[in-house]
């Protein structure tokens, strides 16, 4: 089977960690974004997996060569020359996406994290025969995306309403699709939205499908959301009882620590924490609801609430990071320094306090 | 030392991509010396008074940015002034002396009996001829450029006092605490080769203080709070500073006018420097037009001969406009720097700021800076593909490449 990631361009709102790598490979939960969507379609019997990007094939495609061999799965990259929407894309990777056996193919939206259900999916799809099957997902508020009205048993999909101004159902399209190769035939190689063109018209043919994406689900794309994931991916490590997660009297809640971090003496980390590779935690510092990249070292008595903080980077002794301050590559902040929301571009030394949110380019 | 046993090497120190972000976000897409002011790459204005040196033999530019950034630059500058121009790559910074120190085989290769060392981000009229020839009357080691500046100002940069008479270099402090002098340093210098023995002593010196002494605690506390390498070698501090009042070295004061360009800002403030002087040096750069056949000009204002303008528009004061740039009808562009390849729409007004690369500046959209140039958000600027919708206003921001801006904006910085 084949499947069609939906990269997209420039990652923008997820600078300053952007600035620094495409944002598919910005790390989640110690492993880059798009790992985690490329595991789960391997585990279901994916054998190539196709990104669609419009920006740095190069950077990409040497990481891709390293998953490739490690996973044993066949990446490689569909870039358009003009932004062609969300559903223009299927077009361009159409001789990628055909190989003859009739069999659906994924398209994934790259922002997405979910538990990826994908083996349920394909039963679903299988058994309803129709054209398209997409997930969606509960929010509270539905009137801040385009919500999927379905038939409550079947799940046929009835129409699609965009931003509704009253009730008209809570579910919302969460990115993740199983299509028939004969929708090929219904996109052209022009820029085209597939929740607004392509898929009303297979609705009005009966023919598409809605499944309830069990599980969480979350759109990584901005800092807010990405602190809110992982602590919603934590979670469900938890559910199923992952030995990845860290324990000890130090750790409170869902913490994940990668095993060649090192943590020091009188520390208290969690909840909602991932620690990546190579990082050095030293003595009394608490960590809660935030994501520590690879090769940072956060220095003693240091305090770091709901931040993000970006590789390479070091946090002074004494330091307090709190209120979504986001630290680029290689941002040091000295010691004693508070940061209260500071969104740090690459390469910077942070040496006065921070006292509102701000971006220090 | 007659004429013709003259021969002078020029090497432009031009800094490197993670020594300063005050250049942000401009530098993430270009290396300062190559961002164009007044049309030209910022590089290129030193390069180009270094024309007028007579038995110039050689241009260095010595920098730690990769080769490539400057590879098509330095061959088509060679071309273009038929002498040898070169970028040479630090492996990492040395400081001023310790990169031109690292690389004197290079720069005593011809045999030069003066070097001209210039700064990349100074802005001035490098009068290095008359510089020259100043430096051969005093006979000292080294001249440098110096300029009077208001008492308040001083303290920013190096404060140096010069004989009133000889105009030998007495005294010499860096960013001084308390007011030595308005008397500072313009990071213009010329020397004769015994520089070289002079930065040696200063290694030599360096290393005979770490073998012979033992550091006490306390010292080695102080040094640990600031430490540099070994080899990292500042020209003003560590060579110039201690040979002050020795009969070494001289001063020349510039009357003109004289910029550091550490932010986008104050590069906007010197393109406007640089276009004023090609009235003096090179008029043909400077575009003119009355609304008849060619658009409104104002001022000084330099137009890259594949930009298309409309008549109806009206440009200047101040206003340098890159290659494959489109102003429609009735636009008005006043003080600022319009980058390659961006659409400007009919009706828009465009103050202050710099457009970025491939932007589009919607109809009647207004953008705007209104702010001193040295302020953090004193002027507009939009980065490499910024799209700015129709009507919209964008007021003292900065916009990060590839943002689309669909509503006014003021004071912000977009990421």
């Amino acid at each position: 089977m084949k499947a069609l990631i939906l990269v997209g361009g420039f990652g923008t709102r997820l600078r300053p960690l952007t600035l620094s790598v495409p944002k598919p490979l910005v790390d989640f939960g110690n492993k880059p974004m798009i790992l985690h969507q490329i595991e789960a379609l391997k585990e279901v019997g994916v054998t190539e997996v196709v990104l669609a990007i419009n920006y740095q094939p190069e950077v990409m495609l040497n990481f891709l060569k390293d998953f490739e061999n490690k996973l044993d799965i066949k990446i490689t990259c569909s870039q358009e020359t003009e932004p062609l929407g969300t559903a223009g894309p299927l077009a361009l990777a159409r001789e990628k996406l055909i190989d003859g056996s009739g069999d659906p193919f994924f398209v994934l939206n790259s922002d997405v994290i979910s538990e990826y259900p994908f083996a349920q999916l394909i039963k679903f799809h299988k058994s309803h025969g129709g054209e398209a099957t997409i997930m969606v997902t509960k929010v509270d508020e539905p009137s801040k995306y385009g919500v999927v009205v379905m038939e409550e048993g079947t799940g046929k999909v009835e129409r699609f309403v965009e931003k509704p101004k009253i009730f008209v159902g809570n579910k919302i399209n969460a990115g993740i699709y199983l299509l028939n190769p004969s929708i090929l035939d219904r996109i052209q190689l022009k820029p085209t939205s597939i929740e607004k063109e392509v898929f009303p018209k297979i609705a009005d043919e009966r023919k598409l499908y809605a499944m309830v994406l069990p599980g969480f689900w979350m759109d990584i794309g901005q800092p807010r959301d990405y602190i809110t994931g992982l602590r919603l991916y934590l979670d469900s490590l938890r559910k199923k009882a992952s030995v990845k997660l860290a324990s000890g009297p130090h750790i409170l809640g869902n913490v994940l620590i990668h095993e060649s971090a090192v943590i020091g003496e009188g520390c208290l980390i969690g909840p909602d924490v991932s620690i990546g590779p190579g990082c050095v935690v030293e003595a009394g510092v608490r960590l809660s609801r935030c994501t520590v990249m690879r090769g940072v070292r956060i220095k003693k008595h240091a305090c770091i609430s709901s931040s993000i903080i970006g590789w390479h980077s070091t946090v002074g002794q004494w330091a307090r990071v709190e209120n979504m301050t986001i630290l680029g590559e290689d941002v040091h902040v000295c010691d004693e320094i508070y940061s209260n929301g500071g969104v740090v571009l690459p390469h910077k030394e942070i040496k006065s306090s921070i006292l509102k949110p701000e971006i220090v380019m | 030392m007659g004429s013709s046993e003259e021969r002078v090497v020029a090497v432009i120190m031009v800094g490197g991509p993670t020594k300063g972000t005050r250049f942000r976000p401009l530098s993430l897409n270009v290396p300062k010396p190559l961002f164009p002011l007044a049309g030209q790459p910022m590089v290129h204005h030193p390069i180009s008074a270094c024309r007028n040196i007579p038995n110039l033999v050689q241009i260095y530019l010595i920098g730690f940015y990769e080769e490539r950034e400057f590879a098509l630059y330095v061959s088509s500058i060679s071309h273009e002034l038929r002498v040898p121009v070169r970028y040479l790559r630090e492996d990492k910074p040395h400081g001023s002396a310790g990169g031109l120190y690292s690389f004197r085989d290079h720069i005593m290769e011809e045999s030069p009996s003066h070097i001209v060392l210039l700064n990349c981000d100074v802005c001035c009229s490098f009068p290095l001829e008359a510089m020259l020839g100043a430096h051969k009357s005093y006979g000292g080691i080294g001249t440098m450029l110096v300029i009077k500046v208001s008492a308040e100002s001083a303290s920013q940069f190096g404060e140096l006092v010069a004989d009133l008479e000889t105009k030998e270099l007495l005294h010499y402090t860096e960013k001084p605490e308390t007011f030595v002098s308005n008397l500072i340093n313009c990071g213009v210098y010329i020397f004769t080769p015994e520089i070289f023995s002079a930065i040696e002593d200063v290694f030599k010196q360096r290393k005979e203080r770490a073998n012979l002494r033992r550091v006490s605690s306390f010292e080695a506390l102080l040094s640990a709070t600031k430490a540099l390498p070994a080899d990292f070698v500042r020209l003003d501090q560590d060579i110039l500073s201690p040979l002050a009042g020795k009969k070494q070295l001289y001063t020349f004061e510039t009357l003109d006018f004289w910029e550091q360009i550490k932010t986008p800002g104050m590069s906007l403030r010197c393109s406007g420097l640089y276009l004023c002087q090609y009235r003096h040096t090179s008029p043909q750069l400077l575009a003119s037009g009355d609304g008849t056949k060619k658009a409104t000009i104002t001022g000084d204002v330099y137009i890259h001969p594949s930009a298309k303008v409309h008549p109806s528009a009206k440009i200047g004061p101040n206003v340098s406009i890159s290659a494959n740039a489109r102003i429609g009808a009735g636009v008005r562009l006043i003080s600022c720097i319009i980058l390659d390849d961006v659409e400007i729409m009919e009706n828009a007004v465009v103050i202050r700021s710099i457009v970025g690369w491939k932007s589009t500046i919607g109809k009647w959209s207004r953008v705007q800076g209104e702010g001193d140039y040295n302020a953090k958000l004193g002027i507009t600027i939009l980065g490499e593909a910024v799209d700015v919708e129709d009507e919209v206003v964008v007021i003292n921001s900065v916009v990060l490449p590839n943002k689309t801006l669909t509503v006014s904006v003021q004071e912000e910085i977009i990421l």
